[in-house]
């Protein structure tokens, strides 16, 4: 773990630079412990770090690290593990994509929706646009990588793949993921990083 | 009821110091793109934790009660009648005044507040419009606008003249060298810190875009990561984009560093076409610059 400054009132803490669940866990607890420093004004966290807006008449750019590395230190020996919601998402297996997907895959759609939904996948990030989860793992049987060209209209509530993420659309908008299906879930407010999730064929 | 909009204007929103705290589930932070304008105009008023309406020109109002205004930021020809009004000051209007925001002559970005704040709906803790976010929308015409009545005051009537700024077309701004620096070699660095950068048409409230001397990164993409505000993202192409307030929270593009955020707020009056210059800037002078700022308001 290591800590930078990013601007006059942002650091950031990186975790190892890859993707993983090991590190996502790590982000995670960092994350929730982070939320009960004094003087937090915005964190963002995402697949292996953690944004940290703080308030300038709180910290400088020493004291900050300081603080968040004593925080953060003292965590790990008390390993003490965020454990996140459980969010199930109803999906109609019904997407523009989906034929495409069993295909390019050499699968039914029979199989293409079995494997979807076994699996049990973790929020690594949030953003693109407000509410948007990217979930991951896909299992590699149904990873399908991303249109060449995207569309301009993708409807909200588009269950879709993207290589070895899958992802609901919270809003009407431009995109080249895979979709294939369609939620009625709108509650998009509620993902947090690290939250577990699974799709439902109803 | 206070006001009635005669003329919506070119894009004039409702606008606070931003929707923060949200970013952790995606939420852009939004709100004024001048903070230096905007909280004149509150603190003119007296007003806390207050609103504004952020204006860019052709905005035309109609009074329908007594109201104090304040009006700050850029020159867009102010008047009330029909005659030209200085800015930067209180004003106190009556039923049946026309206010408007005739042409562009200096800046992009206007702000009107009213004593007490405009009646609007919090959202997440803002008043700040977000239309991506399907919060808020640009005013329309016929739209009424409420606000309390307050006891008229005659008090802090006027910004002194040297805390007022001229805005040319061109600007120079500070940054920090932060984020993925290491993945410009120094010739680039050099180049950066020495070319002049235009502000094409795809600018807006989510980032300034430039084009200029690209400038180019050893690496094109890494680990989506969080996006402090004034953030300089270099794409492929290598022209950078200055991100401000209602950027994407998180992103996958390298970044040289970051603008002062001081320096973003003049950005947002700079317009199309206008020219912007880099200058280095350490964190211990960053820091301070924006303490004095935040104490002169407080």
């Amino acid at each position: 773990m290591i800590i930078r400054t990013v601007s006059v009132d942002c650091s950031m803490v990186y975790f190892d630079s890859v993707i993983s669940e090991e590190v996502l866990n790590q982000v995670q607890t960092a994350y929730h412990a982070l939320k009960n420093l004094p003087g937090m004004i915005d964190l963002t966290p995402s697949y292996n770090s953690i944004l940290i807006h703080y308030d300038l008449m709180h910290y400088d750019y020493q004291s900050i690290q300081a603080s968040v590395k004593k925080h953060l230190e003292a965590l790990q020996e008390g390993a003490e593990k965020a454990e996140g919601k459980r969010i199930i998402i109803p999906t109609e297996y019904c997407g523009i994509d989906l034929d495409k997907v069993a295909q390019t895959n050499h699968l039914s759609v029979e199989e293409v929706i079995a494997l979807h939904t076994q699996t049990l996948y973790r929020v690594y990030a949030i953003g693109f646009m407000v509410g948007f989860a990217y979930l991951a793992n896909v299992p590699p049987q149904i990873a399908t990588p991303r249109l060449r060209t995207p569309r301009t209209q993708v409807p909200r509530g588009s269950v879709a793949i993207a290589d070895n993420q899958t992802a609901i659309y919270p809003q009407d908008s431009a995109g080249g993921w895979n979709i294939i299906g369609h939620t009625a879930f709108d509650n998009f407010d509620r993902f947090a990083i690290g939250d577990w999730v699974q799709f439902v064929r109803v | 009821m206070a006001f009635e909009i005669l003329q919506p204007g070119l894009f004039t929103t409702i606008q606070d110091l931003g929707r923060l705290g949200y970013a952790d589930r995606g939420r852009t932070n939004s709100g004024a793109m001048d903070e230096y304008a905007y909280r004149w105009a509150q603190k003119l008023l007296g007003n806390q934790n207050s609103n504004a309406l952020e204006v860019m020109s052709g905005l035309k109002l109609k009074v329908t009660e007594t109201r104090q205004i304040a009006v700050t930021g850029a020159d867009l020809t102010f008047t009330i009648n029909g005659r030209h009004v200085p800015i930067w000051q209180i004003h106190t209007v009556q039923a049946g005044d026309i206010l408007f925001f005739q042409r562009r002559v200096s800046g992009q970005r206007a702000y009107l507040a009213v004593r007490g704040g405009f009646n609007a709906q919090k959202v997440y803790g803002s008043y700040a419009t977000t239309l991506k976010e399907g919060i808020g929308s640009r005013l329309q015409k016929s739209d009424s606008l409420g606000s309390e009545s307050f006891s008229l005051t005659k008090y802090g009537t006027k910004v002194t003249d040297s805390y007022i700024p001229t805005y040319s077309d061109n600007v120079t701004l500070r940054v920090l060298l932060s984020y993925q620096e290491n993945s410009f070699r120094e010739e680039e660095k050099i180049k950066f810190f020495s070319s002049e950068y235009e502000v094409t048409p795809q600018s807006n409230r989510m980032g300034y875009r430039l084009r200029g001397t690209p400038i180019v990164p050893t690496s094109d993409r890494l680990i989506s990561e969080g996006i402090a505000l004034g953030s300089i993202q270099v794409p492929k192409d290598g022209q950078p984009i200055i991100l401000l307030k209602e950027r994407q929270t998180i992103g996958g593009y390298p970044k040289i560093g970051t603008v002062l955020p001081i320096d973003c707020f003049r950005l947002a009056q700079i317009p199309i076409g206008g020219k912007v210059r880099f200058e280095p800037m350490s964190i211990e002078e960053g820091q301070a610059k924006m303490r004095l700022f935040y104490k002169m308001f407080s």
